[in-house]
């Protein structure tokens, strides 16, 4: 790994400088990096996740808000971390998660839907998608293949292709979501092992592509310090991604983003620039060098699901529209974030955004209810949505 | 002002727990799994290499004995007790731990340059940002003073070497090339305040 600290100040250079950084100890954790000196003493702190079961009455169902003729009600509990879902072709919707290492089936039986733990003991199972009926999980390096899985739900035997997938073991920024393309090649981005470093480009800030059983590496896209949400656009096939700014650098600064790829291997601007914003930290190449990112979504907001609507039942200006779950801040005084966004194409191309889901962000008492992070289309056209910080999923319909 | 409101929001929003265990029933379930053999009558452990667990952040504890349970942190003297534990059992344990009263600090002579090499380390890598200025934790960030300093080198060694991951990835990176001498420096330094 060829990682080096870039230094926020002049001063801490000396401190951080390549092969002064041993001779130091250990760099700052992975959030400090890069911390601004109004920042110094800051007492913000990633938030603690919930691995236990939130029972339905402690839930915030009552508090979600939709738009006028939209519904929403609770879908399934007892998935502590539910994270991202995929649906398999006979209808069950595996749900995956971080710290608790889980991944869950959800299926409908005898009228009744039940919740199981499909696998565990996986370290950050964060990634799923299903293919010929074989279910694909990535968990930091490693990479699962379970085949006819939904025929082999109490007694899965997966395929392990993770040394053909060669991936990063670090595990700072290894959770990703993958996904097939229009392609038919599995999609995988690999984050920084840190919060702003000058890393090797060519094992970390990027999304790479690859076939299904991991040969042909490709890169997709460069300059990307974490994406953990994607999708391809329904008409054109292009990949849009959402990512993540860099922590420590201010409230406002910089903001989350939405990037469309219209090349393959372009870069983004990790780690010059984010968001159109040139980061102090870093010296030598300019913000007037890379795309600019399509939609600005707001400062620490967190995007992790990324996902185009595809079905019919909702309204005609929700067809081909991305929905984008926002996790929610913690490296902002004032929360933001905490909820599902629905990105529109206007006429003339223009891009605006505005809130879909909302009430778990409690702005009055600067408290959150729960943390939206995955987003799914149904056959039916309704849209699922999971709350990672109550194990919980809900389910948005239309009705005129 | 308007930053400190913020600010005191912030920490507000972070430190309300989600959940709430049942310290009594908690006692009972740690009297039934013989807990104290190991971590203390009243969670002050007397045992090298086994952590004190009172007055420890009961979101950690929480945690851990999950982590436990789901074979996530394979540490083999946990494994039994914590088989089969339910969500709302390890919630009840989390809740009795967290009430009993911390500490107190290591009653051997404290080596006073060990210490302040200590609190340097401590200083620079902002231990104190998560860990609170005196180190009791807040949420899933754990107390780590009033604990045994064998136990601090053993734990902060493990995550050095990527033996033991948390929640998130944040000890590993914070750990990193650090040293022996290092390691002892700071575990004397937070086990003697």
């Amino acid at each position: 790994m060829t990682t080096k600290i870039i230094p926020a100040l002049a001063g801490a250079a000396l401190l951080l400088a390549p092969g002064l950084a041993l001779a130091q100890g250990a760099p700052p954790p992975a959030w400090a990096q890069g911390r601004s000196p109004e920042m110094a003493n800051s007492t913000l702190a990633p938030h603690a996740g919930r691995l236990t079961v939130t029972p339905p009455d402690q839930l915030p169902t009552a508090q979600l808000r939709v738009p006028e003729g939209f519904q929403v009600e609770l879908w399934a509990h007892g998935l502590p971390g539910a994270r991202v879902m995929v649906r398999g072709p006979n209808g069950t919707i595996f749900v995956g998660t971080r710290g608790i290492g889980r991944v869950y089936a959800v299926r409908e039986e005898g009228g009744e839907r039940r919740v199981s733990t499909f696998m565990q003991g996986l370290q950050q199972p964060s990634g799923l998608a299903i293919r010929e009926g074989a279910l694909y999980i990535s968990a930091i390096n490693r990479m699962l293949r379970v085949d006819n899985v939904e025929q082999n739900l109490s007694n899965p035997q997966p395929v392990d292709l993770t040394a053909a997938f060669n991936l990063p073991e670090a595990p700072h920024h290894g959770w990703t979501h993958i996904a097939f393309g229009p392609d038919g090649r599995l999609y995988l981005p690999r984050g920084v092992p840190c919060n702003i470093c000058d890393t090797d480009g060519e094992r970390y800030a990027l999304i790479a592509s690859f076939n299904p059983d991991g040969t042909d590496r490709r890169i997709e896209a460069r300059g990307v310090r974490n994406s953990v949400g994607f999708d391809f656009h329904s008409r054109t096939g292009q990949l849009w991604f959402s990512n993540h700014g860099r922590d420590w650098a201010g409230n406002d600064n910089p903001s989350d983003t939405l990037h469309v790829n219209l090349r393959r291997g372009e870069h983004h601007g990790f780690p010059w620039c984010a968001s159109g914003w040139q980061d102090p930290a870093v010296s030598g190449r300019l913000c007037s060098e890379f795309p600019p990112p399509a939609l600005i979504l707001g400062p620490h907001v967190a995007p992790i699901g990324t996902h185009f609507y595809t079905g019919t039942a909702f309204p005609e200006r929700y067809r081909n529209a991305l929905f984008i779950a926002n996790r929610g801040s913690w490296n902002r005084e004032r929360l933001a974030g905490y909820e599902v966004v629905v990105v529109r194409e206007e006429e003339g191309g223009r891009l605006v955004q505005e809130p879909f889901l909302t009430g778990f962000r409690d702005d009055k008492n600067q408290r959150f209810r729960g943390r939206p992070a995955g987003v799914m289309t149904m056959p039916d056209g309704s849209l699922l949505v999971s709350d990672e910080q109550n194990g919980a999923i809900f389910r948005i319909t239309y009705r005129r | 002002m308007r930053a400190l409101t913020y600010l005191a929001a912030a920490l507000l929003a972070a430190a309300t727990p989600a959940w709430a265990g049942d310290a009594t029933r908690g006692a009972a379930l740690a009297e039934a799994r013989n807990c104290a053999a190991c971590h203390g009558a009243n969670g002050i452990s007397a045992v090298p290499l086994m952590p004190s667990l009172a007055g420890q952040q009961a979101e950690f504890l929480l945690v851990q004995i999950i982590m436990f349970r789901e074979g996530l942190r394979p540490v083999p003297a946990m494994m039994e007790p914590a088989r089969g534990l339910t969500d709302a059992e390890i919630e009840d344990l989390a809740a009795f731990y967290a009430a009993l009263p911390s500490g107190p600090a290591a009653t051997d002579p404290r080596n006073e340059a060990l210490a302040a090499r200590g609190a340097e380390l401590s200083a620079a890598r902002n231990c104190a940002t998560c860990h609170r200025p005196d180190y009791s934790g807040q949420a899933q960030v754990p107390r780590i003073n009033h604990q045994r300093e064998d136990f601090l080198v053993h734990t902060l060694a493990e995550y050095r070497d990527n033996l033991r991951v948390g929640m998130d990835t944040q000890m590993n990176g914070v750990m990193h090339g650090m040293t022996n001498a290092d390691i002892r420096a700071i575990a004397h330094y937070l086990a003697h305040r």
